[in-house]
């Protein structure tokens, strides 16, 4: 992102909130946050066209490492070329990953429309939750249960169960990637209401995760 | 889950950033490596008799070890960042493997030319760069997994990097245990062993260090 745009403006914006955020500005990290998280969506459209659909997923892949490799950052460098040397990173780990699972599951716009099921009702929709999430590793369950579904702060959930909230994050945020994956890879007859697709327009951020 | 509820949980009382996060990482896994070497290199072969430490040979071998353990442990911690300068920990690496090769071939020059197959091969050279490979093992481990809970981006570099630090550190015990005396066996058999630790760490860092 900084190679053609020479984005200089970008990285006078970024740096000052950046080295603010790095000392524990907490609403200068959400406003990094949200810059870096626009650069890194054009960034990845332009370098994924066919993909449009995972450019979201590896946004927040890549805000994830970013949170999690704050401390890997020097300050001898642009903030906007060590944001660039993980995006492309986490892009090159996305073109493997897809390399060895390519054909293995279906496209949503593939799908036949008519083996889709109708919308959701609500009492199927929580059943299968509950199936999808005792499918996941219990740390992340419960962390998903305990943010997501009882509506606790990622704080209070740390201290619920005992771990680190940097791990809760991780852990709400792997497990509900996971979920999402789960749906995908469902076949109909088990996951029925969960896996038709939302009607009306697409969720500009993509497929399944907006019933998260 | 939204982006911007994604934000605002990685942001919510995030805290500062934390601090010397490769050192912190890095360290303890080096002085691991070398204890394990030394511990292995004392209890399978044995340490060298106490008058041997009295020539320069085993201090040779150590100050080599040492020497690229600094070149390399500042390259691999560069290489555990996204972005690095890299230059000055390449140039040290390669002083320090220089070094030793002037040194070991003024020696050569320097030996009667009857003796010289011996100070090139010494008693020990089939066995001492597998020794030394061997020894290396567990500082490799340990480098790996260190580097993977950081953020190297150039996999195969950083592995190679991690390889020859963990070689270097393996080096160090074996330097208590390997009986040659001349500086010439330890420019060429000490550095081939380093080197293939090196390449097995160049090997894995593409499968090992995904983050």
């Amino acid at each position: 992102m900084n190679e053609e745009h020479a984005s200089s403006d970008v990285e006078n914006r970024l740096r000052p909130l950046w080295m603010a955020a790095q000392s524990g500005d907490e609403r200068a990290y959400r406003q990094t946050l949200a810059l870096m998280a626009t650069r890194l969506r054009s960034f990845f459209r332009r370098r994924m066209p066919t993909l449009l659909d995972d450019v979201e997923d590896l946004v927040q892949e890549t805000l994830l490492a970013v949170h999690l490799q704050r401390g890997t950052y020097d300050p001898a460098f642009p903030v906007s070329a060590w944001l660039t040397a993980i995006a492309r990173h986490k892009l090159v780990d996305l073109f493997r990953r897809r390399d060895r699972k390519e054909g293995l599951h279906d496209e949503y716009d593939d799908v036949d429309e008519a083996e889709l099921a109708g919308e959701p009702a609500e009492p199927h929709a929580r059943r299968d939750l509950a199936v999808l999430l005792r499918a996941l590793p219990e740390t992340q369950r419960r962390a998903i249960e305990l943010t997501k579904l009882e509506g606790l702060s990622v704080a209070e959930a740390a201290a619920r169960t005992g771990a680190s909230v940097a791990s809760i994050k991780v852990l709400v945020h792997r497990g509900l990637k996971r979920l999402v994956e789960q749906v995908k890879k469902a076949p109909p007859e088990t996951l029925a209401p969960l896996a038709s697709p939302p009607r009306g327009p697409r969720n500009a951020r993509g497929g399944p995760s907006c019933f998260l | 889950m939204h982006t911007e509820q994604l934000i605002d949980m990685l942001a919510r009382d995030a805290g500062p950033a934390p601090r010397a996060v490769v050192a912190r990482r890095l360290l303890p896994v080096m002085l691991m490596g070398v204890l394990c070497s030394v511990v292995l290199a004392l209890w399978l072969i044995g340490p060298l008799p106490a008058e041997s430490f009295q020539t320069p040979a085993p201090w040779v071998k150590l100050a080599y070890a040492a020497a690229l353990a600094v070149g390399a442990g500042l390259l691999t911690s560069r290489l555990a960042r996204p972005v690095a300068e890299l230059f000055t920990p390449r140039l040290l690496v390669g002083l320090a493997v220089g070094a030793m090769a002037l040194i070991g071939a003024a020696t050569l020059f320097l030996t009667p030319a009857q003796e010289r197959v011996d100070a090139v091969f010494g008693q020990t050279w089939l066995t001492c760069p597998w020794t030394l490979l061997g020894f290396s093992l567990p500082a490799l481990a340990g480098i790996l997994w260190a580097m993977r809970g950081l953020a190297p981006t150039r996999p195969r570099q950083a592995g190679w990097a991690g390889g020859l630090l963990a070689g270097a550190l393996g080096a160090m015990g074996y330097a208590l245990s390997c009986p040659e005396s001349s500086p010439t066996f330890v420019a060429i058999w000490h550095t081939a062993g380093m080197a293939m630790t090196a390449y097995i760490g160049r090997l894995l860092g593409p499968i090992v260090l995904r983050w």
